[in-house]
Order: structure tokens, then sequence, then C-alpha cells
């Protein structure tokens, strides 16, 4: 028999290991349903439809020569060397959104060729470049 | 000439920063019951030419002598004075300098201010403050050295980015490093305290007036940085939950569990450990926080210009700190008696405790996981604010109703006072008002907004209790009821927010919900060190047909050669009209983004109100001595 | 009791620490090193100050080539002038510089303070033919050989080590 003492630790110890392990499993199912994985346009293309229902981040080169801009929105091709996907935006650039330069884009995909950006993304350094774009250029520009 | 003076002065700090460990150690041994009288001397001159170094790099900023690397790459002569002053820390070798500088202070200050305390405690607290010292200025003389030469001499410097020409983003630096550098001296005062066994009750009196310091100083920090992320980055949030912004908010997670728990610790024994392992994880953690925000492994929306070689030595000095932390913490630290009441103060004080580490941990892990994910896997991916919004946002509500019920216990006592009372009565009033006024909102945010409105309105009747009673604590009431504040305001914001992009020609007009948005005019200025293209719009609001003139920039400067989209704010006591425009390549379609920010002011206040709070905390504590 | 704990927080430190040491040699600066060995993309530069354009194909007619972008309002390429003015001394070398987004003016004054290394000299004033080379940032210099095969490329302001290393390949 264990006296009222140590049950009353147990009890508390216990509950709080509990509690610990649904928080910890709690934080890591948000954690897994609010992640933005990041695609470059040929990975786009090899992927099933699963990455069209969630935001995703697209990462590319803003083709020269493709951005356009009517009434509406800005329609812009990303581009890795390989493949290519046609953007459409709604929205402020941020001021180092330029031609030939990378850009990461944050949205939906409607299709394989087609994305719907919510937000785009750049830094403040003139010779910015996020890893992720470096990578996948790097893998292409051969 | 200002080079080879700003080196030697670093030097000769590091020699007297190695004299001062030779002696401190020394003088352990020695019988006397105080500490020698030369470590004072040698300590004051430490902090002399420690300042002196750092008044050599803000004089090399000032007469613009870029004959150091440092100050080339980060001046340029038109700039103004005040931005030539603050250039000094907005690199990563200057903040260095101002986090020796720090370090070094509050060393010199911790001799000076406790001349009551035990000889061996202080001995100890020396020895680990100028450990850190050494470290930092090894650091600055090897790796990173703001005294480089450069040459030949260029005739004139690089500029700095006009993003960070900025006066809040000036004076956010020296806040923030007061704030978590400030957090070094618990750190060692923390590990002194174990090895030379102080009792609760000094170790709690010791440390309480550095951490309402810290702390204060790590809000103000905050919130001036936020203050610039709204108003520089033109996108209209202040809070990104980018990973640089996080590791200012981890470090004051700590802190204001720290601060709540030396309440308790002054009063009771139970603490002693945990207030310990506090104390050394907030230094830790704003290590933790320079270390990811240095070396480069992060992506995020601040840049820094990073170097993997600092990355490697901050991370090799963190490791050697926590290794060394925990194995004298296993070493030394006693066994506690945990005696606790459910319903005493020190429960909900402890309940702060838990809800700050959690949050600490749900911060960190969303910071990290990226970063461990690619490392470990390759795949690449970001952690938006969803994630954060989604976990903290449910754990506000118990939070906050904590916050209101908890200050209202007596010390050690059990019996529950009612929950019902007028203060409630009256927000249930107030928020059946909100409610109505709001037509359509998830429940969680009203929940929020009763909870948040039932601490403001308690907090009031603390305050006027007050009154009556001498011995209330005001700096609590204030701190709460900013914090109320702040999540009112918050919510309200997230649930008034209007945001509208469109494109538009120059005569153009848009129309939607209650507003026309016309875009008059545009014109271009040129001035000293950028050219600006300037949008006229003019903004009614169809409701109560009040009109405002807005106008928005965009500017190309010169030096460096960078384009800047200036957002144009109108602040009005409840709510901000926030435009920004850009446009690509030249094209005679502009892209504008129109937003409407409510309560922004009352959010920046009771920023302010949270961190008057810590300050009144630490003049009741010099009153008490 | 204790021991136990100190040696599972030990464990779970180091495996920390070690996954932040890993994630640090994850060089995130650029690099598009597997360029070399690689042809020299075609692309056509106009002179700095005279009319006219000159085409990379041309660079066959030199033995070696060293393709450098620089710009006045660039810090790192202050540091690297005087190594290319060493280089210059070279006979078995021609250094061809790219003027990137400067202003003419700014580029002039650098040149006359620091000294002129190349013996060609065209602009990219956009930025946006220097895309074509791999180029993100300034200065980056390339080394090639008379068949326009890349040899050698440095990201950042090449040093004394790289200027011994570029003399070792020319000079055989």
């Amino acid at each position: 028999m264990l006296n009222i003492k140590t049950k009353n630790r147990l009890l508390i110890f216990l509950s709080i290991f509990a509690l610990t392990i649904i928080l910890t499993i709690f934080l890591f199912k948000t954690l897994r349903n609010n992640v933005l994985y990041f695609y470059s346009p040929s990975e786009v293309s090899k992927t099933d439809e699963k990455a069209f229902k969630n935001n995703i981040r697209l990462g590319g080169m803003v083709k020269p020569g493709s951005v356009e801009t009517d009434d509406n929105e800005i329609k812009f091709i990303v581009t890795d060397y390989k493949k290519e996907i046609i953007v459409t935006y709604r929205g402020t650039v941020p001021a180092l959104f330029e031609e030939g330069k990378g850009v990461v884009a944050e949205g939906k995909l409607k299709d394989k060729n087609f994305f719907l950006a919510k937000r785009i993304l750049a830094k403040h350094d003139e010779n910015y470049m996020p890893p992720e774009i470096q990578e996948s250029l790097k893998q292409n520009a051969k | 000439m200002l080079s080879n003076f700003g080196i030697t002065v670093s030097i000769i700090s590091l020699l007297l920063t190695t004299s001062i460990l030779y002696l401190s150690y020394y003088d352990l041994k020695s019988s006397g019951n105080n500490v020698s009288k030369k470590i004072y001397k040698f300590a004051f001159f430490q902090i002399v030419f420690t300042f002196l170094g750092f008044i050599t790099l803000i004089v090399a900023y000032v007469i613009s002598d870029f004959s150091l690397i440092n100050v080339y790459e980060n001046s340029h002569t038109t700039k103004p004075l005040f931005y030539k002053i603050s250039g000094t820390w907005g690199n990563h070798e200057g903040s260095l300098l101002l986090w020796i500088n720090i370090l070094v202070l509050f060393s010199f200050l911790f001799l000076i201010l406790n001349k009551n305390k035990n000889k061996n405690f202080k001995l100890y607290t020396l020895i680990f403050q100028n450990l850190l010292i050494s470290a930092f200025l090894i650091f600055l003389l090897t790796n990173s050295n703001p005294f480089s030469l450069l040459y030949p001499i260029p005739t004139e410097g690089m500029g700095l980015n006009p993003i960070l020409q900025d006066p809040a983003l000036a004076i956010h630096p020296p806040l923030l490093y007061i704030g978590f550098v400030g957090s070094s001296i618990y750190f060692s005062i923390a590990l002194a305290a174990l090895i030379s066994k102080v009792d609760s009750k000094s170790l709690a009196l010791t440390i309480k007036p550095w951490v309402s310091v810290s702390w204060t100083f790590q809000t103000l920090g905050i919130l001036v940085g936020s203050i610039w992320a709204y108003y520089e980055l033109g996108w209209g949030g202040f809070w990104f939950w980018d990973p640089v912004e996080n590791s200012s908010l981890m470090p004051w997670f700590l802190m204001t569990a720290l601060l709540h728990s030396v309440l308790v610790l002054e009063r009771r024994i139970g603490l002693y450990s945990w207030v310990i392992i506090l104390s050394i994880l907030t230094f830790t953690m704003s290590v933790v926080g320079t270390f990811l925000v240095r070396s480069g492994i992060l992506n995020s929306v601040h840049t820094f210009a990073n170097d993997p070689s600092r990355g490697l030595f901050i991370l090799s000095f963190l490791a050697l700190m926590v290794f060394s932390s925990i194995f004298i913490f296993f070493k030394y630290a006693p066994d506690d008696n945990k005696n606790y009441k459910i319903f005493s103060k020190e429960s909900f004080i402890l309940a702060n405790n838990w809800f700050m580490i959690f949050f600490l941990a749900v911060v960190l892990i969303g910071t990290l996981y990226p970063v461990f994910l690619d490392t470990l896997t390759g795949q690449k991916i970001s952690v938006g604010p969803p994630y954060y919004n989604f976990i903290l946002a449910p754990f506000l509500l118990p939070l906050l109703f904590l916050m209101t019920l908890g200050p209202k216990h007596k010390w050690i006592s059990s019996d529950m006072i009612g929950i019902f009372n007028i203060a409630l009565f009256i927000s249930v009033i107030l928020f059946i008002i909100i409610f109505l006024s709001i037509k359509d909102s998830s429940i969680l945010m009203l929940l929020i907004l009763l909870f948040s409105t039932y601490l403001i309105t308690q907090t009031i009747f603390d305050f006027y209790e007050k009154f009556k009673n001498k011995n209330i604590n005001l700096s609590r009431i204030i701190s709460h009821f900013g914090f109320g504040m702040l999540i009112f305001s918050i919510s309200l914001n997230q649930i008034y927010s209007v945001e509208k992009s469109f494109n538009a020609r120059i005569g153009d007009e848009k129309n939607f919900q209650n507003y026309t948005i016309k875009f008059n005019n545009l014109e271009t200025f040129s001035k000293n060190n950028f050219k600006s293209v300037k949008g006229y719009f003019e903004i009614i609001d169809n409701k109560n047909t009040t009109s405002q003139n807005l106008t928005p920039e965009i500017r190309v400067y010169n030096q460096p050669e960078i384009i800047t989209y200036e957002a144009s704010i109108n602040t009005r006591f409840f709510s901000d009209t926030y435009l920004t425009m850009s446009n690509i390549s030249n094209s005679d379609i502009f892209n504008i983004k129109f937003q409407k920010k409510p309560f922004m002011n009352f959010i920046w206040f009771s920023v302010l109100l949270i961190s008057i709070g810590g300050i009144l905390q630490f003049l009741r504590f010099e009153k008490k001595i | 009791m204790r021991k136990k704990y100190l040696v599972i927080i030990y464990s779970i430190s180091i495996f920390v620490f070690f996954v932040l040491y890993l994630s640090l040699g994850k060089n995130k600066v650029y690099t598009t090193q597997d360029n070399i060995g690689k042809k020299i993309a075609e692309v056509q530069l106009n002179y700095f100050d005279i009319d006219g354009e000159f085409n990379t194909k041309e660079i066959s007619n030199f033995k070696f080539t060293l393709l450098n972008f620089w710009a006045s309002w660039c810090g790192p390429c202050r540091k690297e002038h005087k190594y290319l003015v060493e280089l210059s001394k070279n006979s078995n070398l021609k250094i061809v510089g790219v003027n990137f987004k400067d202003e003419k003016k700014n580029a002039l004054k650098f040149l006359n303070e620091m000294g002129n290394p190349f013996s060609i000299l065209t602009k990219d004033p956009e930025g946006k033919k220097s895309v074509n080379f791999g180029i993100y940032g300034i200065p980056e210099t390339i080394l090639i050989n008379n068949e326009l095969k890349i040899l050698k490329k440095y990201v950042g302001p090449i040093n004394s080590k790289d200027v011994k290393e570029i003399e070792k390949i020319i000079n055989k």
C-alpha cells in the first residue's frame, strides 16, 4: 500500500506525463498540416495531385520577357531551365522582383502548368538567391 | 590610425579580462570577507577600455574613415550623422562589439552594486561572466574584427541599405541586446549560486533587478522591431513568425517565466533549482538565437550577411556553454522540497511558467523543424504563421483566465475565491456589445475576446483597489492590463482588417465594400540620394463620407542602388489606412495594395504598457533596499 | 538517478548540436561549380565605352581568358582588384571585365583609382546578360581556355591563393 503522499506524487507525475504526450502529438500534427513544401517547376511536373490541395512554395527564375501586367493581375513564367509554370498574382510585388532573377511564390497549384500565387517573397538583399532555388537551378543549369 | 588604436584597445580589454579571471580565482582562497580592491580596479579599467573600443568605432563611422573595411562596407559620407552612428551596430562586427560592451557593463554593474553579498558568490559570478567576455573578445579579434584594414583606401563608402536607415531600426539592436545579452549576468549568477551554495532568498533578491531590466528592454526591443516591420516591409503586418523574430521571442518567454518564478522564490524555497535552470536557459536561448541568425542556416525575410565560420564559432561556444552548465548543475544542485497547495499563488505563478515553457517549445520546434528536416532528409519546407496561430490561440484562453484570477490569491493559502464577481459581470456585458457588432467570427476568437475583456476589467478593478490597499503590486496590474489590451486589440485587428489588391492606371477609380480609391496623379522627384515616383491617391469612405489622401512611393536609391517601395500610412486613433504601390518593368499599370488596419495604436501602446510594468517592478525592488 | 538524467540530457544535446553542425556544413552560398568543364555560354556583351559588341566566342582567340564580373559599388571587388592587376601582367592571360549594374562615371573613377587590369571591358548595366553565365552576385570570376571550356569558377573575391592557382594553370 502506497502512502498518500507518494500516491499523490505519482498521480501528478502521471498526469503531467500524459499531458506532455498529448501536447506533443497535437503540436506535431499541426506542424505537419501547416508546413509549406518547396517545389521547383520540374518537381511539380513529377509530383502527383496531392500537392495541389495544400499551399506550396514555388521557386525558380522569372523568365525574361514573360512578365505581363493587365488591369487585374500580374502574370509571369517561373522556370528552372527545364520546366515552366505560369504564375498569376494579384497584389504588390517585392522591390526585388525582376525578370531574370530568382523568385519564390506562395500559393496553390491549379494544375501542373498553372499557379495561383498569394504572396511573392524576396529579401532585402541585392544579390539574394534563396538556397532552395540555388539547388534546383544548380541541378538543371547544365 | 583608428584601426590600430581599436585593435590595441580590444587586446588590452582581453588582457584585463584574463587578469580579472586570474585574480578572482586566487581571491577565492584568500581569507578576507571582501572582494580584493585590485579586482575593482581591473574591472574599472576593463570597462573603460572596452568602451573606448566602441567609441573608436563610432568615431570611425562619424568621420567616415574608409580605411576600415567595416566602415567602408556599411557607411557613406552623405549619410545623415544619426545613421552614421547607428551604422556602427547595424552590421555583424559592430554589433558583436556592442554585445561585448553590454557583457562588460553588466559585469561591472554587478560588481559595484552588490557590495554586501557573499564574497565567493560574487567572485564566481565574476569568473563566469568574464569567461563569457573573453570568449566573445577572442571571437571579435580572430574572426569578426570591426577594425580590419582596407588598402588602398577608397574615397567613398558603399552606403547602408536604405531599408535599414530607419530610426526604429537604429535603436532596435541596442534595446534587444540589453535585453538578451543582459541575461548573461543571471546566467553567471545562477552558476555561481550553485557552486557557492547561496540560499534561495538571496539568489532571488540578487537576480530580480537584472531580470526586470533585461525583460523590460527585451519587450521594448521586440516592440520597436515590430513597428519597423510594419512601416518598412510594406506588408501591413507586424509579426510574421519569422525565424529572426522568433529568436528574439524565445528568450522573452523564458525571461517572463523567470520574472514570475523569482517572486515565488523570494518567499519560499521550493523553486531554487527551477530558477537556476531558467536563468541558464535564458542566456542559452539568446545565444541559440544569435547562432540561428548569424550562421545563415535559416531562411528569413531579415537578411544578415552570413559566414559559416562565424556559425561554427558560436556553435562551439554554445556547446561548451551548455555542456559545462549542465555538468555544474548536476554536480551542485540541491534537492528541492516540493510542497504546494493547489490553489495557492505559487501554483498560479507556476502555471505561468508552464505556459511560457509550452510557448517556447512551440516556437522553438517551429523554428528548428525546417533546419532539422533539411539536414536529415534534404526536404525543403517552411513553417508558416498558421502553425503558430493554430497552436497558440487556444492556449491563450486558460492563460488569460489564470492571469485574471491568479493574482487575487494569497501566498500559501488554499481557499478558492469566487470567480463570479462584478468584473466578470461587466466584462460579459461589454462582450455582448462587442459580439453584437461583430458579424462573423470564429468561436475561438470570440472566447479570446471575452477572456481578454475579463482580464482588462478585472485589472482595472484591481487598480481601483490599489488606492485602498497599498500592498498591491502596481507593476503586475499594468503589465497584465497591457497584455489583456494586446490580445484584445490583436483580435479586433484580425477581425476588422480589410485588404484589397488590384492593378490601376493613373485616373482609375476602384470601388469595393464601402471604399472608393482614386488614383489621381503620379509625380517624380529627385532627392539627394534617391529618385522617387510618388502616387497620389484619394480614399473615400462611403459610409461616413470622409476622404484621406495617401502617397505611396517607389524609390530608387543610388548608394547602393536599391529600389524600395515606401508604404503610405495614415494613422488615425482607431484605425490605420495603409497603401503600397509597386511597378514592374516601367509599365504604366501599377500594382496597388490597400489595407485598413484597425487598433494598431492600441497594439503598440499595450506592449509599451507591458514594459512599463517591468520598469515599475525594478523600481519597487530598488525601494526595498 | 541523477546520473541517468545527466546521460539522457547530454545525449539529446549532443544530437542537437550534431545536426546543427551538419546544417552549417550544408553550404548555402550559391555555387555553379557544376559548370566547370562545360563550354561557356555564347553571349553578346556591349563594350564599356565604345560602340559594338563582344561575342564570347572571341575568347577562343586567346590562350586563357579570365572573365571578371565587377562593379564600383561592390566592396569585395575592391579587395580583389589588386590581384587582377597582378594577373594582368601575365602575357598568357587576357582579362575580360564585365561591369555589372554600374554607373559609367563611378566605374571610371574606380579604374582610375585602382588601376585597369582589363584588356577588354564590357558592360551589363541591367544585370540581365550575366544571368547566362550563372552569375547572381558579384564579384565572380571565370577562367576559360581557348576551347571555350570553363576551367575554374570563383564566387566572391579572389585571393592570393586563387592567384597562385590561376598562375599554375596558365603557365603550364
